[in-house]
């Protein structure tokens, strides 16, 4: 039997970067083939950005044109899976979170990422009339971001419990302080942690 | 009329139950009977924690370096150490290891220099406090210690 | 005594709870019955959720492999060999060829292991215990394999970040070969049990169809997109860890229903058997590591790399801002999106028929949950 261990040494500073900039920019490299041609004919500038890092392409497009490029890559290009929504939190940055769409044609046997950036407060259009299988990912997204999608049928939380307030997986979101809140609330101590 | 005889009597489920009948003698008898038998463990398995001593001096082998400490995810291994002015070398005084958050992970055993932190077959760490979670340097050393029944 | 309305009513609310034997895991499904006829299903989950994407952003690299195993626990090598294959393309490196042969080796056995598990306790929820008794026994000579190997039978952290932190153990390809030997007819056998077995085939026969349009817009994939027909596989599509070299087939159904979802992971089984021979017979030597700096801060970027986990495409979605630690790791978990066709699936169905259609998309909660 032993007593609770001495205050152990405080663990090295966590972030490498200084606090309030946000990452440096990705050395990605620029993309161009029929596809890329395809869609700047189609939406012209409403892509920002076509480029392709690690040999994985993605584009850049202003957040009113994703939905319809979704459709035209569905319908015209035969991406027919979407793969995965995700949401990144920069919180320096003034359009805070970065919506990340995975595509996937069987046809081409490819992958393409969309990535569109939005403020908080925004609400995308869902992908759900496109894609079911969107449903729960943007539930997902919701629950964990903050991020609302207009349209989407059944917007609530999926993972966390009905009655949570906040969004985990932003960068504000501080683990000890969430513990110590439902502690303090759920059983009225304070949390050891 | 084959299908109509199979269907009537009953061959499909006649055939699963003979596969289950060939399984009724006693040498296929897989349950092992723990405790009175204790099951073979392999020797990377990832146990208990032990520090090792050297056993011809009885020192420990801890060179107080931190780096299980830097390793482990969960930051549950301190490591205490004074350094000793005569050698301007680290010695190790004190080492808590808390089993209740490990999860046996083996990162700190692969980053240990000298092969002193080491994670042995023991695998029954049940104790009845919380406290009693938390090994300290005498614990670690000693071993594991699993209980013998008599039988 | 009032016309009361209640007595009417065509539409009963059941929850099969959190807590339940079928359910394989904390999952909940509210089913709106009619009678025993099964209107829609609702599924709730998160019981398990255990935020492992937001510890990831305050671990270093190599200290969050431990925890990916704990996301499909049943088959934990596989999530370890995504995160590995991840980060090391953010890095540039790639694992020197014998390593890429254990993995391809190691992630074979588990694909077999969770197999079983998922076939001992299908046929368990059908009502047939005894595949459950054979399948563990397979089961246990594989998870031995891996606990002489890695240290751990379960949450295995078998494989590093570069390549592998263990060289193979003295008797590992006579144990390897040993098991391959064994599991071929014992896999014969569970076929003899259930295969022609008319109480499976009327349990699971048109139970459960996702055609295979239906598949691609539900993102549905794995065993079920290949059992609606689609040849599908990533090992094929996008091979990765050396599965090029390997000569093996993928086996596809027609009707999309449960029976064929059981045929497909059986041959499954067998082609994973046919793949161990062919890595162990060509096992290449040299290192077992790669090039990888001793802190791993891989420059600012993002990656997406899937690979086909036995459950289906176990994506791994990696945002690294430059230093040690990972800025955003996502999951694309098989079992969540699989488990969006469920509503599918059961329309039409009756309550039991419920149970067989969560049993054959083989879910993992510790992965729709995370």
């Amino acid at each position: 039997m032993a007593e609770l261990p001495p205050e152990g040494k405080p663990q090295p500073a966590r972030k490498a970067q200084p606090a309030g900039k946000p990452p440096a920019p990705m050395a990605a490299t620029p993309w161009e083939d029929e596809l890329t041609l395809q869609l700047r004919a189609k939406f012209g500038e409403q892509i920002l950005e076509f480029s392709s890092y690690l040999g994985q392409n993605f584009l850049i497009a202003r957040r009113e044109a994703v939905i319809p490029i979704l459709e035209y890559l569905k319908a015209e290009a035969g991406f027919d899976y979407l793969v995965d929504v995700t949401a990144v939190d920069y919180p320096e940055r003034a359009e805070r979170f970065d919506l990340v769409y995975i595509l996937y044609s069987f046809a081409r046997n490819q992958r393409i990422r969309i990535k569109t950036r939005i403020p908080e407060g925004f609400r995308p259009a869902s992908a759900v009339p496109v894609y079911p299988t969107a449903n729960w990912l943007e539930r997902e997204i919701f629950d964990m971001f903050g991020i609302e999608f207009a349209g989407h049928p059944d917007m609530r939380r999926i993972l966390m419990p009905e009655d949570w307030t906040g969004h985990p997986l932003r960068k504000d979101s501080s683990i000890l302080d969430m513990d110590q809140r439902w502690v303090r609330q759920h059983l009225g101590i304070e949390s050891g942690q | 009329m084959r299908k109509f005889l199979r269907k009537v009597f009953l061959i499909d489920l006649i055939q699963g139950l003979w596969v289950t009948f060939r399984y009724q003698q006693p040498k296929f008898i897989y349950t092992e009977q723990y405790p009175a038998q204790r099951p073979k463990i392999a020797e990377r398995f990832r146990g208990a924690p032990r520090l090792n001593v050297n056993p011809e001096t009885g020192e420990t082998l801890c060179i107080a370096c931190n780096l299980c400490a830097l390793a482990c995810p969960e930051n549950l291994i301190v490591v205490g150490s004074e350094r000793d002015e005569k050698t301007r070398r680290k010695i190790l005084t004190t080492f808590t290891y808390d089993i209740s958050r490990c999860m046996f992970c083996g990162l700190c055993e692969d980053a240990c220099p000298v092969d002193a932190l080491e994670l042995t077959q023991d695998f029954e760490l049940a104790s009845y406090s919380r406290e009693g979670a938390v090994w300290d340097r005498q614990m670690l050393e000693e071993g594991p210690r699993p209980t013998k029944y008599a039988y | 005594m009032p016309d009361s309305t209640f007595l009417d009513a065509t539409e009963l609310v059941l929850n099969m709870g959190p807590q339940h034997p079928s359910t394989h895991g904390v999952l909940r499904v509210i089913l709106k019955l009619d009678g025993e006829k099964v209107i829609g299903t609702e599924c709730v989950i998160g019981y398990l959720h255990r935020g492992i994407e937001k510890i990831a952003e305050n671990r270093t690299y190599a200290q969050f492999a431990p925890y990916v195993d704990r996301m499909d626990y049943v088959a934990a090598v596989s999530n370890g060999l995504g995160y590995c294959l991840a980060v090391e393309k953010l890095l540039g490196v790639e694992a020197p060829p014998r390593a890429q042969a254990v993995r391809v080796i190691l992630t074979e056995l588990n694909r077999i292991a969770s197999h079983l598990i998922w076939l001992g306790t299908h046929a368990l929820d059908v009502g047939a215990i005894t595949p459950l008794f054979y399948c563990m026994r397979e089961r246990e000579e594989i998870l031995n394999i891996f606990e002489k190997y890695c240290g751990a039978r379960l949450t295995t952290h078998a494989f590093r970040i570069g390549g592998l932190q263990y060289e193979l153990y003295d008797t590992f390809e006579q144990d390897v070969r040993a098991f391959c030997d064994m599991l071929l007819p014992k896999v014969d056998e569970y076929e003899e049990l259930l295969t022609g077995n008319r109480i499976w085939i009327g349990r699971l026969k048109n139970v459960g169809i996702l055609t295979a349009e239906e598949c691609k817009a539900y993102g549905v994939t794995g065993p079920l997109l290949r059992a609606a027909g689609v040849p599908w596989d990533l090992r094929k599509a996008q091979p990765y860890s050396g599965y090029e070299q390997y000569d093996f087939e993928i086996p596809t159904g027609t009707n999309g229903d449960s029976y064929d979802r059981y045929l497909v992971r059986i041959q499954e089984m067998r082609q994973s058997v046919r793949i161990i021979r062919q890595a162990l017979d060509g096992l290449p030597g040299g290192p077992i590591m790669g090039k990888v700096p001793k802190v791993i801060k891989p420059p600012v970027g993002e990656v997406y790399v899937s690979i086909e986990a036995p459950k289906g495409e176990l994506g791994y979605f990696i945002v690294s801002d430059g230093s040690t630690q990972p800025y955003r790791v996502r999951v694309r978990p098989p079992s969540f999106v699989n488990l969006q066709a469920l509503d599918r699936m059961c329309r039409g169905a009756l309550v039991a028929d419920v149970v067989v259609v969560i049993g054959t998309i083989d879910i993992v909660l510790g992965e729709v949950d995370r």
